[in-house]
């Protein structure tokens, strides 16, 4: 605790109290030992390193889970070795237990969506990345932090025990509707496993209100001198305004959830009415399984753009560094950032369009979201703007950042389809809607993902990743995602049902096994191409080339740390900032980056190039904080 | 003869010979230290290649799209009248998405492979532009606005309150099968509700034995309607949340429990219709569910079949009402019985969980 409220102090006395004795020790993590040190560490970078490795677990386990239910798919009720080895009783003989199919794609959904997009692409970045560019030390609360990071390691460990119960884990889809998640008698999956599901989206979601309070407060209150809020990257702006939303809407769901918990356990009835289930009539009356859905999407389509926002953020710095131009209409990136966040709030009831709702809530939430189109168009042209006239620099982070874009384009524009209440009474719950929300949410913001570890890798571990492993494993991935999810708009338009175990059932579906055929070898041929990165990443932590303290002549403040930079993160004085993150390839300027924190007297300047005059209001000046007058600064 | 063993060992052999060429070549450059690939400019293949993708991708999804077309249930071929507003729709929002993503895309792949990076090229410094983005904010605001009004107005269309000639028709759903109920000659449904429901004594729907409307009520396993007269569904639900899908008439609602959901439309096309546009004797119009709802939820469908007016009346007329089927598993049944003297056993006791 100590360490963590010295922190709060401000950069100054933190720096005098732990690093008094001496320079040159810095990039070694000092005092404490190694469970203070690596375990309950609370240091922010460490933190984020814990979120980075624990989402990449999940992702596994994740994206595993969906080659096994591809298998199925492609070939329903073939015998499939693999599957028995990692099922056991749940296929029997190596086929797929229907039930168990729905587990399969209920814990798909609710490790990718939660604890690999969520938690793995914001607890990673956010974490690393708001001290390190606002320049500041750590995070406010260094000790809430870490309580975040293991409320969610305690979480996924819940989740993952789930999987080992004898009724399996939850079964009823990732939006767990009641009646359906409420009664055990209704799917096995609902009895045990639900419970389980419940109490780790409680710790979650807990998890996601520890961090996003700490996010929001660092990003306010400890932005180093000069680093006014229109000077922020906008990684800050996305993971701030993440932040707000996630601290705005998770506490719904929790509501939501608790209710359920006391329908199923306590007997009260405020998602039940008239059931009569098993060969018995339930006494629950006057509950409304609507109600759950309004509390349900209150969170989950806000909780879409927590998915996405980070991946957007990420991708603007990376796309505005390696084309070493500025990002494009800075303004109007914050600006569309704000607009999608505060939208976010007045579209969750698309999702409900036929779910028996009064029609004309249809009608208000179709006008809503359509809206929310107009500044997520604003973003891709300024993305595609950024890029023209520009010198681009193909690094790995650079290709997964154009991928996310082009997913982002392509899968956001069915939305238009989904968003209309007409159009999505064919649509809706087909896997229209499946290959809609994989592309712009799961492989936009996935990209982001990659692209955020492929570019802030030499300031995670100090090294570089291969990049030529980082090209094959882009082209592997970006082909298979394209090649996976754009034929699944054909297999929806076709009529086929999400959450089918096997389109056998009806005659007019049965056409489509073929194209099931292609996706699942294409699924399995871009699991492959994971490989190369799991092998890269792990590999290049011990074993990568060591990189140099500004690999990729970034404009950012993180670069300014030492190469493995301890708690505390700059030796001596935090430095101050100048200008826009954004002045890549300014006119005169000698180098084609000019970074944040050089003062513009030492801005060296092309021969013959008139310095220009600098003015004393150029100074920088910070806010006056609340620290500072207590400390008596 | 069984030659799997032979062709596996020959499989196995093959793979292991490329891993120990490649094994073999990457030692040896290793020790040598050449690089095979030093020359490959990772500019001009990665920039070469995302445009590349872009003009096969646009290839591929132009074929494949043009392959499948007649097999999309979901606008092709509709067969009720609103299914035809949402077609044309449908087509209207594809032409602008198609474009778009044609055009964003390609400038997107297009710029990465004009602008990457060559020896002395310096990027343009062009932060902003006022107009140009004022611009493609009203675009985007003006289209959008146009496919909404569009689609509000269809929306609330379909969302009506059903015409007052519709034929009332109960879907009911149950894990997982559906049941539909016709209201009979009386042109009413009798009351019921899940507490007295008697599974496998005639009254798996819970009709209430006192409500005499209920007596000539039809239930029946297929759905069947007249074609050209509008018709409404009052969807319900006894156990879990289902949804009635009926996919050739652009038609879907939720069954929730504890109350009841409404779509209406007008069918038309026959199933024999149907049939000849698709060149299918076979084919029969079908409604699945489509939420999920448990072990069955993929398998969970019923027939449905669309005919004239007088096939409709016939094959109502050959149904049996509900109180006679009931009869035949209780002969002891009193219509007449009043409700008092009713013992218990005949509405099952709620169970409390």
């Amino acid at each position: 605790m100590a360490e963590a409220t010295s922190i709060t102090h401000g950069g100054h006395a933190f720096h005098d109290e732990h690093h008094a004795h001496g320079e040159g020790h810095h990039d070694h993590h000092h005092h404490g030992n190694f469970w203070t040190n690596y375990v309950f560490s609370t240091d922010h970078k460490v933190i984020a390193k814990q979120f980075m490795i624990t989402g990449i677990i999940m992702a596994v386990i994740g994206i595993g889970m969906s080659t096994l239910f591809r298998l199925q798919l492609a070939f329903p009720g073939t015998k499939f070795a693999i599957l028995e080895f990692f099922l056991g009783k749940w296929a029997p003989d190596g086929v797929l237990d229907p039930n168990f199919y729905l587990a399969l794609v209920t814990m798909h959904g609710t490790f990718m969506v939660f604890f690999v997009l969520t938690a793995g692409l914001s607890g990673t970045f956010s974490n690393f990345l708001i001290p390190l560019q606002i320049g500041a030390r750590d995070m406010a609360s260094g000790f809430i932090n870490m309580l975040s990071y293991w409320f969610f390691f305690t979480s996924s460990v819940i989740m993952l025990v789930s999987l080992f119960i004898s009724t399996g884990p939850a079964a009823a889809g990732w939006t767990v509707y009641p009646p359906l998640s409420a009664l055990p008698q209704a799917i096995p999956g609902s009895g045990m496993g639900m419970t389980l599901w419940l109490i780790a989206m409680t710790l979650f979601i807990a998890s996601s209100l520890m961090g996003g309070i700490n996010y929001i407060t660092t990003v306010l209150n400890l932005r180093t001198k000069g680093m006014s809020m229109d000077r922020l990257p906008l990684t800050i702006w996305a993971f701030f305004l993440t932040a707000i939303i996630g601290v705005l809407s998770f506490p719904v769901l929790f509501a939501a959830a608790l209710l359920l918990m006391f329908d199923r356990l306590l007997g009260t009835s405020f998602y039940l009415s008239d059931i009569f289930i098993q060969g018995e009539v339930l006494h629950h009356t006057g509950g409304s399984p609507i109600l759950f859905q309004h509390l349900f999407w209150f969170l989950g389509h806000p909780e879409v753009y927590i998915v996405l926002l980070p991946a957007l953020g990420i991708s603007s710095e990376i796309i505005s560094v390696h084309s070493r131009k500025p990002i494009f209409g800075y303004k109007a990136m914050i600006g569309s950032m704000i607009g999608i966040a505060l939208l976010s709030f007045i579209v969750w009831a698309h999702h409900m369009f036929v779910s028996g709702m009064n029609p004309f809530l249809g009608t208000v939430f179709m006008l809503f979201t359509l809206v929310i189109a107009v500044p997520s168009a604003i973003k891709a042209f300024n993305y595609i703007t950024t890029l023209w006239k520009g010198n681009i620099h193909f690094t790995p982070p650079m290709l997964f950042a154009i991928g996310l874009v082009s997913f982002f384009i392509t899968g956001g524009i069915t939305g238009i389809f989904l968003g209309n209440a007409a159009l999505d009474i064919p649509l809706h719950d087909t896997y229209f809607v499946t290959a809609h929300f994989h592309l712009v949410m799961g492989s936009a913001s996935a990209f982001g993902f990659f692209a955020g570890i492929y570019q802030w890798f030499p300031k995670f571990f100090g090294r570089m990743m291969n990049a030529r492993l980082g090209y094959i494993h882009f082209w592997f991935t970006f082909s298979s995602l394209y090649l996976v999810f754009f034929p699944m708009h054909f297999i929806g338009l076709g009529g086929v049902a999400r959450h089918y175990y096997s389109n056998t059932g009806f005659t007019f579906m049965e056409g489509w096994t073929d194209v099931h055929v292609f996706i699942t070898f294409a699924a399995i041929f871009g699991f492959v191409g994971q490989l190369f990165f799991l092998w890269n990443f792990f590999y290049s932590i011990f074993f990568g080339k060591e990189a140099s303290l500004n690999p990729w002549n970034s404009n950012t403040l993180e670069w300014t740390t030492p190469l493995k930079p301890g708690h505390g993160n700059w030796v001596g004085e935090i430095p101050s900032v100048y200008r826009w993150p954004y002045d890549y390839s300014k006119p005169g300027v000698k180098l084609d980056y000019l970074p944040q924190h050089v003062p513009d007297e030492e801005v060296e300047y092309e021969e013959g190039f008139p310095r220009p005059a600098v003015a004393p209001s150029h100074s920088p000046s910070k806010p006056l904080k609340v620290e500072d007058v207590e400390t008596g600064h | 003869m069984d030659f799997s063993l032979l062709l596996g060992s020959i499989q196995l052999l093959l793979a292991l010979i490329v891993v120990m060429v490649a094994l073999n070549l990457y030692l040896v450059f290793r020790l040598k230290d050449i690089d095979p690939f030093a020359k490959w400019n990772p500019s001009f293949l990665n920039g070469g290649g995302l445009f590349l993708f872009y003009l096969l991708g646009m290839v591929a999804a132009v074929w494949s799209s043009a392959s499948v077309y007649n097999d999309l249930t979901l606008i092709v071929n509709p067969a009720s009248e609103h299914g035809a507003e949402i077609d044309r729709m449908f087509n209207n929002t594809m032409i602008v998405t198609i474009l778009v993503v044609f055009i964003t895309n390609g400038l997107l792949f297009y710029y990465s492979w004009r602008y990457r990076t060559k020896p002395g090229r310096k990027a343009l410094y062009y932060s902003h532009n006022n107009r140009l983005e004022l611009i493609w904010t009203l675009v985007p605001a003006v289209v959008l606005a146009l496919l909404v009004f569009d689609g509000v107005g269809v929306w609330h269309k379909i969302m009506s309150d059903p015409p007052a000639n519709a034929i009332q028709v109960e879907v009911n759903g149950k894990q997982f099968a559906w049941t539909f109920r016709y209201p009979g000659a009386d042109q009413e449904f009798g009351n019921s509700n899940v507490t007295f429901i008697n599974e496998g004594k005639g009254n798996e729907l819970g009709m209430n034995l006192d409500d005499k409307r209920g007596f000539d009520d039809i239930v029946t396993r297929e759905l069947h309607f007249p074609v050209g007269v509008p018709v409404n569904l009052n969807i319900r639900t006894r156990d879990v949340l289902h949804s009635a899908t009926l996919a050739h008439f652009r038609v879907k609602m939720d069954a929730v429990s504890g109350i009841t959901t409404n779509f209406h439309f007008v069918p038309t096309k026959t199933t024999l219709e149907m049939r000849e546009d698709l060149g299918d004797p076979e084919f029969n119009y079908q409604m699945s569910c489509q939420q999920i709802c448990g072990g069955g939820h993929w398998n969970m469908g019923a027939i449905v079949v669309v005919e004239t007016m007088e096939e409709y009346q016939a094959w109502l007329n050959q149904q049996r009402t509900f109180i006679a089927s009931y009869k035949e598993l209780n002969p002891s049944f009193e219509a007449t019985t009043p409700v008092a003297a009713r013992t218990s056993g005949t509405t099952p006791e709620i169970a409390v969980r």
